[in-house]
């Protein structure tokens, strides 16, 4: 009995947290949901608004992996000072970017579309952001992390185009003249 | 007993909450050991310790080369880049150009121009294009698309008063939507490479397979003039071309204020960026 009521109370706990793979659209449309209700609410400041929708995406956006995959081979060559250091400007740098993309927004509808499950590790979920003239594909990229099976974002492909790529082609292209230190500075 | 149980789930809760709380456990994780490497080594170093890291390291390895394969297959072919001096000179002109003068004037315009009028502007523009992506679809086999957009060729000219509002895709029940398609795309469609890139003056970023493109689509657009073909055209010289496409530039730029300014910060070195990205992006619009 005892034994029941553990694995029961468990198993219901780990559900509440954890972005399960069924729960990926659930989660999805209320992140997405808050979002824009925080660009739309007139009473916050800018600096509220960006703290506030960090904090919403902060847990299922993997910075570290994407740090990581942005440098691509070069990685491993790191120290692990430089790993950290990297990690961090990288972070930073992303959410700068995003933050900046939501500045921009004026009223544009978001339709959340189907997930679609490329592999066994990996889901894709394309959004579609409706503005004045244009609709454009959003398509988010989750993984599944060994370590929890969670689900979290590793990459952002915007009209096609891959942010995490972009950042692994020109970061290929700054190191092949200059250091990782002068890497991290010009992030 | 019964407050066992109770007892039992508060703890449980509160230990779930801790383990997801942490955005990125991993990098939390490396960042404490090296602070703890630095400051005190002799704690730090026994066996077992050093035989988890070796361990967290082989998975990480191991996970790391399945997204390595993964970008890589997806990485834009950018070998051979003859141009890049020019294309460097060209893409810091364009940039400059943007900037100074493309985007004051624009958003001098939206002050005077109200944005519905913009908006309809912009639409009848897209819609007299309609021959170029009606003959792309058609040449890519994709039939269904070209009637969808002989479909809202009709109803946009007509009910949407020449092309001035999108009835087609804004007030339809079931919206018809658009299939972008231009010449480019389709040898892109039959296996053409995109020859190397090539950034032009105005327009940006392109490559030779696009310049061909462009020059295969201006036969088919009304917009452009074309010497024997005067009564298909709207312009009657180059000049009344330029000025089409002039304003036509600065009222699309007009919806679309601040964005460029936006993508730009993003650039590590600006040249490679926007090659990189008219590349990725050319080969999405290709596979889909």
């Amino acid at each position: 009995m005892l034994k029941k009521v553990i694995i029961f109370l468990f198993l219901s706990v780990i559900s509440l947290y954890a972005v399960e793979e069924r729960n990926i659209q659930k989660v999805m449309d209320s992140k997405v949901r808050q979002v824009l209700d925080i660009l739309k609410n007139k009473t916050l400041s800018q600096k509220q608004k960006d703290q506030k929708n960090v904090r919403i995406i902060d847990d299922v956006f993997d910075y570290s992996i994407m740090s990581q995959i942005s440098l691509g081979k070069r990685w491993k060559t790191l120290t692990k000072n430089e790993k950290t250091q990297f990690s961090k400007a990288f972070e930073q740098k992303i959410k700068h970017s995003y933050l900046d993309k939501l500045r921009l927004y004026n009223n544009e509808k978001v339709i959340i579309k189907n997930l679609k499950k490329v592999k066994t590790n990996r889901i894709t979920l394309e959004t579609l952001v409706i503005g004045l003239d244009d609709t454009y594909k959003v398509i988010y990229l989750f993984y599944k992390k060994k370590q929890n099976n969670q689900w979290y974002i590793y990459d952002v492909e915007l009209v096609g185009v891959s942010i995490i790529q972009t950042y692994r082609k020109q970061f290929s292209e700054f190191l092949k003249t200059k250091t990782v230190k002068q890497l991290i500075e010009s992030l | 007993m019964k407050f066992f149980y109770i007892f039992l789930a508060i703890i449980l809760f509160t230990f779930q909450g801790c383990t997801t709380k942490e955005a990125n456990p991993e990098f939390n994780h490396t960042h404490i050991k090296t602070d703890a490497m630095t400051s005190d080594p002799l704690t730090i170093n026994t066996t077992d310790d050093q035989k988890k890291e070796n361990q967290t390291e082989e998975f990480e390895e191991e996970f790391n080369e399945e997204f390595e394969e993964e970008f890589s297959e997806q990485e834009t072919n950018t070998a051979s880049d003859p141009l890049s001096g020019y294309n460097r000179w060209m893409t810091s002109f364009n940039d400059t150009f943007t900037l100074y003068a493309l985007n004051p004037i624009s958003e001098a315009y939206a002050t005077i121009v109200p944005q519905p009028l913009r908006l309809g502007l912009s639409n009848a523009v897209d819609n007299i294009q309609f021959p170029i992506r009606f003959a792309n679809n058609l040449l890519q086999g994709k039939f269904q698309n070209s009637s969808d957009e002989l479909g809202r060729f009709i109803i946009n000219s007509t009910v949407g008063l020449a092309g001035l509002i999108d009835v087609a895709t804004n007030q339809m029940t079931t919206p018809i939507p658009a299939h972008d398609e231009d010449f480019g795309q389709t040898l892109g469609y039959y296996g053409i490479g995109s020859g190397f890139h090539v950034v032009l003056p105005f327009i940006g970023p392109s490559n030779i397979r696009d310049i061909v493109g462009i020059t295969a689509d201006a036969y088919l657009s009304p917009l452009v003039n074309v010497r024997g073909l005067e009564n298909y055209k709207i312009p009657n010289n180059l000049g009344q071309t330029i000025g089409i496409y002039s304003v036509h530039t600065i009222n699309k730029t007009s919806l679309h204020l601040g964005e460029y300014e936006n993508l730009r910060e993003d650039a590590v070195d600006l040249y490679p960026f926007f090659r990189d990205i008219y590349e990725q992006k050319r080969n999405a619009d290709i596979a889909e």
